[in-house]
């Protein structure tokens, strides 16, 4: 059973590090929080249905024009909302909170409610990992994230907008002097992250059903990482997500499945405490700031 | 002068002709407070709008001299959503009971918890109400200890004790065919679920040699079950008891396959409820057992036509079939009960409403509708005698096929592929 948890709690921290990875990307480039998040994620997976089961188009281009969507909405949201309000931290997180409690609601009101709402997975199969069955759709869960991790960092190393991300990341100011346009930057920022949900809920939402509460359950994983990890470091979100991910999982199988759900809070709750900028935040400790 | 004198005589007949139609149209309300955005609180006010849409073609209730229609308000309390605090759902009810001040409510909370916070809230009100999903039979404890108190709630669908012995049924079945004594409980971390694992483990398994060789209880989005499934799987048992309501308990389904977990499922999983269940679970889910905890939701039996009639009058007018497996029906059957109470009592007077409701003998959908002095509908194994559940089994086409109890069986368990009897 060890052998099996090790594996099980790869794959759950593979997958909050996959839920986290548009949020603090977002969060990293632009400094916007973007709370649509979980929204976003729950959307791009009822586009997907609707195109797969509805309009009947193969679930790959299903699934690729849902990814584009989502990534367009992200875009227009920054474009004509979140663009009004930068800088204004309060405001940057109730306009998105809002953005995201009307996408969810919209969906609940529209009746995307009940259990035929699922995605079939990938391969309808198990392989033997150390002589334990493992479905073939979480290692492609995991196979995805790699590729997604290797991705970003070959794309903010060898693109020019890549750099631009990060010259916005460490410095805007001077970044501008260089001709970057800051407002450009955060919307690609944000329509990226916006991308990055949708893949995320294109690999994980085929384990189970669609539902409109799992966007609010996204949106506190993901912060739960990225605050534990350290808001807008992407080491910070991978270490991060190992040791919810592991610590869930064990704490599951060893202590109690009904203990799972506060690992995330106690986590934050220690973090907060000892290193309020989270594990390789960029973020000053108060300290530090007075 | 004469001219506007005419007018206005003229405006005076017209407003008085149309005031007493207004008057003789008024409506009953029914308040719907509950969890809509679960596919049992949807289908069910669903339901309930059928049989209104019914009660009101055929001319409405009789109260006294009068016809008058029933109208349906809603809210969704949200009382089931992950996170939601009991007090929220219940200022949602308050403000039905304030705002739409309807005659009845039915269906009523969706989780216990809310149910039972809102007892001393109803019992204030004085509004009748007959609940159709929230389960815990301690709310029958209090109607029994403070009867004039709480006398105006009443609970028309499966409780968690009447569970219990469905499930007991079912799991003596497989003890007597194929030898199966060991079982692993994995549940929900809510009230009914509690309720339902430990009655089944204190008042069955510890009593039948049954050995329960883990007990695993999961928060409300818990959406990974593989320790469980390990722990099921090293530990040898040969049956799990699931009883969980929440949609991400479809993973537990997809993970029990993909992880090939050699044990048989047998309790009560939402998404397994609903015949779009096949279809989610791309057609793995042949064998698996669940306990439909009303005949007529989502499953009918051809030995119960009324059965059968609510499921093709709902697919008729929604043009989809029922899919949740709890509320469905016993909403249906509360909206005639209702109406008959009301009718009998000849008033909408609530205490008068309630006595009438006590001596309800109604033949509906679910079986024989009688309130037992805790205000629960009696459940039994013989729908002419009362109303009952109905448990199925999944074939390896994608059928399902009622197994229990015996009086409306159209079939018998057999043992799925793949799993070996210990006999």
């Amino acid at each position: 059973m060890f052998i099996g948890t090790l594996i099980y709690a790869l794959v759950n921290s593979v997958i909050l590090i996959l839920m986290a990875m548009g949020f603090n990307l977002t969060f990293g480039i632009s400094g916007v929080s973007n709370f649509a998040y979980g929204a976003l994620y729950v959307l791009s997976a009822l586009v997907t249905w609707i195109l797969l089961r509805q309009a009947e188009f193969p679930y790959i281009l299903s699934a690729g024009l849902s990814i584009l969507f989502t990534a367009l909405v992200g875009a227009v949201m920054y474009r004509f909302i979140l663009m009004r309000v930068r800088g204004q931290a309060l405001s940057e997180v109730i306009a998105t909170f809002g953005i995201g409690l009307a996408i969810l609601e919209l969906f609940r009101y529209l009746g995307f409610v009940g259990f035929e709402y699922a995605l079939p997975v990938f391969i309808d199969e198990s392989i033997v990992i150390a002589g334990n069955d493992v479905d073939v759709q979480r290692i492609v869960i995991v196979i995805v994230s790699a590729v997604l991790l290797f991705g970003l960092w070959w794309f903010v190393h060898h693109t020019a907008i890549g750099l631009a991300f990060r010259g916005i990341a460490q410095d805007e100011r001077t970044a501008m002097t260089f001709g970057i346009d800051s407002d450009r930057i955060a919307m690609w920022s944000v329509s990226i992250g916006a991308g990055l949900a949708a893949i995320a809920a294109t690999v994980i939402m085929p384990l189970g059903t669609i539902s409109v509460e799992e966007g609010y359950d996204v949106l506190l994983n993901a912060l739960a990482v990225c605050i534990i990890g350290g808001l807008g470091s992407s080491g910070g979100v991978i270490i991060a997500g190992l040791v919810v991910g592991f610590a869930q999982r064990f704490t599951d199988t060893y202590i109690g499945s009904h203990w799972t759900m506060i690992v995330s809070f106690v986590a934050i709750l220690m973090v907060l405490v000892i290193k309020p900028s989270g594990l390789y935040g960029k973020q000053k400790e108060l300290e530090e700031r007075i | 002068m004469k001219k506007r004198m005419a007018v206005a005589g003229l405006f005076w007949v017209l407003g008085f002709v149309f005031s007493f139609s207004a008057y003789a149209a008024e409506p009953i309300i029914i308040g719907v407070p509950t969890f809509l955005t679960h596919v049992d609180g949807k289908e069910s006010l669903n339901t309930l709008q059928l049989a209104v849409d019914e009660i009101n073609a055929q001319g409405g209730v009789k109260v006294g001299a009068q016809k008058r229609p029933f109208k349906v308000e809603s809210l969704d309390i949200r009382d089931g959503a992950p996170g939601v605090p009991v007090p929220e759902a219940l200022l949602g009810i308050e403000k039905v009971i304030l705002e739409k001040k309807p005659t009845a409510l039915l269906i009523g909370p969706f989780r216990s918890e809310a149910l039972m916070a809102s007892l001393d809230l109803i019992a204030k009100y004085k509004v009748p109400m007959i609940g159709s999903i929230a389960m815990i039979p301690a709310s029958e404890e209090k109607i029994k200890n403070e009867p004039e108190k709480y006398k105006y709630i009443f609970r028309n669908c499966l409780n968690a004790k009447y569970l219990v012995v469905n499930l007991m049924g079912i799991m003596s079945f497989f003890n007597k065919e194929f030898g199966f004594s060991k079982v692993f409980v994995m549940h929900q971390d809510v009230a009914w679920a509690r309720a339902t694992a430990e009655g089944m483990i204190k008042n069955f398994f510890e009593k039948s040699g049954w050995s329960v060789l883990g007990q695993e209880a999961y928060p409300t989005g818990a959406a990974d079950f593989s320790s469980g499934l390990m722990k099921v799987k090293s530990s040898g048992a040969q049956v799990i008891l699931p009883i969980f309501d929440m949609a991400s308990s479809g993973v537990l389904v997809k993970q029990w396959k993909s992880m090939k977990v050699p044990a048989l499922m047998a309790g009560f999983v939402s998404p397994l409820a609903g015949p779009g269940g096949w279809k989610t679970f791309d057609g793995k889910i042949g064998g698996a057992i669940n306990v439909n905890f009303e005949v007529g939701s989502a499953i009918s039996s051809k030995k119960w036509p009324k059965s059968v009639a609510l499921e093709e009058a709902y697919k008729k007018k929604y043009k989809r079939a029922l899919e949740g497996g709890h509320g469905e029906a016993p909403t249906y059957d509360a909206v005639y009960i209702l109406k008959e109470a009301i009718e009998r009592a000849g008033t909408l007077d609530a205490d008068a409403i309630v006595k009438e409701l006590e001596k309800t003998n109604y033949e509906g959908v679910m079986g024989r509708s009688k309130f037992d002095n805790g205000h629960q509908a009696i459940f039994g194994m013989d729908p002419k005698e009362a109303v009952v559940a109905a448990a199925f089994q999944w074939t390896e086409k994608g059928g399902r096929v009622v197994v229990f109890p015996e009086s409306i069986a159209d079939g018998k368990i057999k043992l799925p592929e793949g799993l070996k009897s210990a006999k």
